[in-house]
């Protein structure tokens, strides 16, 4: 196959199947709903392939769990309303250490928001949403080619840190059609790793902290941090090879912006002006990395699809301030970044409008 | 071999209270397990979170003891990836029909091939008391100083929506029908629900009069009647199984043969046999 014109909600399903997917479970939301539909044309001749259309997303979310559980690399799509509802099973299956696959397609919230501009309002979410520690693996890939080479990789992520690992979207590159090639795409699919349910153990899958034998640990802290660490540290190490990031543009300038998602993309033309970080791994944040391009810039503006969720985060790595661009209610264009920048005196003002030199 | 085999009596005593219903349960479950041939070879079992979810942790199987109400997606997923196995939920009302209940009303209607043991105690156990879906109307118990004032959820109702899902109702006094129940239910090629009245001494029936768990058991010994074969309902305290019409399943990725919508079968006696 060559050349083909593919939407990023696709390339998220093509990719997830590259990666080994056989079971997926969801429920419609916009703008998620290709990749449940797309799922569902598949299973229709690829028996091996099961979909279920579930009854909400709290049943998709556990279904995706219980499928990984019994052998098969599972995966479910959604949007904010629908991510939240799901948060509740993805810390469960961080405590019991399942590996699958939750697709967040970001649009305005919260609750159900401005159906369906793009946002990415579900930064923190996508981190600790759930209640209680735990360490999450989170990309965020910015076009369409991505979409299918981080879901497969999102799929390794979990196969290798026994967890959930959430690969987030937007609307924004959900509905992007870019030409892609798949068959250019080099990727490595790692196998299972957590023995199926009924291979002859008696173990016992549980969200209740217990011991080895099964017995509640449930008033024991040395216990609590001995699984609390061990699974950490497993999640940490793990992370390390998929430390994927990009920086680039003009180096020499003195402003470096911060932009993830299709926020890259859409800052794109400004890259004669700006030095560029893109962190695709949002989770665990890439301390080392942040800090080191950090201090070969002056200013350090985070632009993003939300009030300074992931600007919050990178004050806290740099313990620095940095300047923020919010891309509020949907308007995520040139536009408002170009004003944004200006407004913080680090684009003239003769750039922004029409005849403007970064235009 | 023998129904001890799949009991971890390392772990017990169990967590269970001193007369709690849910250990007869588990020794009904192991004793057609036994008898079936079930193991932790073919076997999953599916637990949700109330006292009755802790039976997982007493059985040697591999055990998902999932989030409270949701064994339903999680054990239909399973036997989705693995068509191959026995999956048999056992968790309590409030998991089943409250916090649960929207998975219970779908999972009914995909008819996937699980088996559902319901420990119906009427209560909220693990919490202490409070009502619960199932709990009778007029009930005083800790978050009903009054009486509850709600109408149950009607289980057989609810399950008898499908044409092809089984229905049993049992009590854990009538050990013979709850073990045919539950036989049966595990062989049906379908959603299958079994409803067992048992008794939460500790957090119910003390309160609502009983002395002991004893005089519970006596109450249900008294009260329910085996129901008359051929009745295609059972009425309240009536003891027996419902069944449906089993579906046809076309094997996997073909279309399911259109038709009319089955007629439901014939219930029978649950009481008898053993
Ligand atoms: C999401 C969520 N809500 C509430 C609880 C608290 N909780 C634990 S068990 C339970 C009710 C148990 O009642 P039932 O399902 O009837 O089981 P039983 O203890 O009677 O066997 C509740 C409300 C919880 N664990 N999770
Ligand atoms: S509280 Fe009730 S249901 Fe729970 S173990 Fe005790 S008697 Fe059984
Ligand atoms: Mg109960």
């Amino acid at each position: 196959m060559a050349r083909r014109l593919l939407q990023g909600n696709e390339a998220v399903l093509l990719g997830a199947l590259r990666a080994g997917a056989t079971y997926y479970a969801g429920y419609p939301i916009s703008p998620s709903t290709e990749i449940l539909m797309r799922a569902s044309v598949h299973a229709a001749d690829h028996p091996e392939f099961r979909f279920l259309q579930a009854e909400d997303e709290i049943a998709s979310a556990n279904a995706i769990i219980g499928a990984s559980l019994a052998g098969a690399k599972s995966f479910t799509a959604t949007s904010g309303p629908g991510f939240s509802l799901m948060q509740e099973a993805i810390g469960y299956a961080h405590k019991v250490g399942v590996p699958c696959v939750f697709v967040d397609v970001q649009r305005v919230g919260p609750a159900t928001g401005m159906p369906t501009m793009p946002g990415q309002g579900d930064i923190l979410q996508s981190r600790y949403g759930s209640s209680g520690d735990y360490t999450s693996l989170v990309f965020y890939p910015s076009s369409v080619v991505e979409c299918y080479r981080y879901a497969v990789e999102a799929f390794n992520a979990a196969e290798e840190s026994l967890s959930p690992v959430v690969l987030l979207t937007d609307a924004f590159i959900a509905h992007l059609n870019e030409v892609v090639d798949l068959d250019a795409i080099e990727v490595e699919v790692k196998e299972r790793t957590l023995p199926a349910l009924a291979s002859g153990q008696t173990r016992l899958f549980t969200g209740v902290l217990v011991y080895a034998d099964g017995e509640p640990a449930t008033a024991d802290a040395d216990e609590y941090l001995r699984q609390y660490e061990e699974a950490k540290a497993r999640r940490l190490t793990i992370a390390e090879r998929y430390a994927f990031h990009e920086y680039g543009w003009n180096t020499e300038a003195e402003t470096l912006l911060i932009a993830y998602g299709i926020t890259r993309r859409i800052c794109q033309p400004l890259a004669s002006h700006f030095a560029l970080w893109r962190p695709v791994r949002i989770w665990p944040v890439l301390e080392r990395e942040l800090r080191e391009v950090a201090a070969r810039h002056r200013n350090i503006v985070v632009v993003e699809g939300n009030d300074g969720q992931y600007a919050g985060v990178v004050e806290r790595v740099l313990r620095r301030d940095v300047a923020r661009v919010p891309l509020l209610g949907g308007r995520m264009s040139l536009e408002a970044v170009r004003e944004g920048l200006a407004r913080l005196g680090l684009l003239a003002p003769e750039a922004v409008g029409p005849a403007g030199a970064a235009r | 071999m023998g129904f001890k085999d799949k009991l971890k009596e390392e772990l017990f005593p169990t967590i269970w209270c001193p007369g709690c219903g849910i250990g007869l349960i588990m020794t009904q479950l192991s004793l057609v397990m036994d008898d079936l041939g079930l193991d932790e070879g073919n076997t999953v079992l599916v637990t949700g979170i109330g006292c009755t979810g802790r039976m997982g942790g007493y059985m040697h199987f591999d055990a998902v003891y999932t989030l409270h109400g949701r064994t339903l997606p999680v054990a239909e997923a399973i036997k989705t990836v693995r068509p191959e196995l026995k999956v048999i939920v056992v968790s309590g009302d409030g998991d089943q029909a409250s916090i649960g209940g929207n998975h219970l009303l779908h999972t009914i209607r995909r008819n996937p091939d699980i088996t559902v043991l319901c420990n119906n105690n009427e209560i909220y156990g693990l919490t202490g008391g409070q009502a619960g879906p199932t709990t009778p109307q007029g009930t005083k118990t800790v978050s009903s100083p009054a009486g509850t004032t709600t109408t149950p959820v009607n289980l057989q109702g609810l399950v008898n929506t499908s044409p092809h899902a089984f229905y049993a109702k049992t009590t854990v006094y009538h050990q013979g029908a709850l073990r045919k129940a539950i036989r049966e239910a595990i062989a049906w090629p379908g959603f299958a629900f079994v409803d067992i009245t048992s008794q939460c001494i500790e957090n119910n029936g003390r309160r609502i009069g009983f002395p002991s768990a004893n005089e519970m058991l006596m109450h249900y010994k008294r009260e329910f009647r085996p129901a008359p074969p051929g009745s295609s309902a059972l009425e309240s305290h009536q003891l027996g199984i419902v069944r449906g019409t089993p579906e046809e399943r076309a094997p996997a990725g073909v279309a399911a043969p259109s038709g009319g919508s089955p007629s439901r079968g014939e219930a029978g006696s649950g009481e008898g046999e053993e």
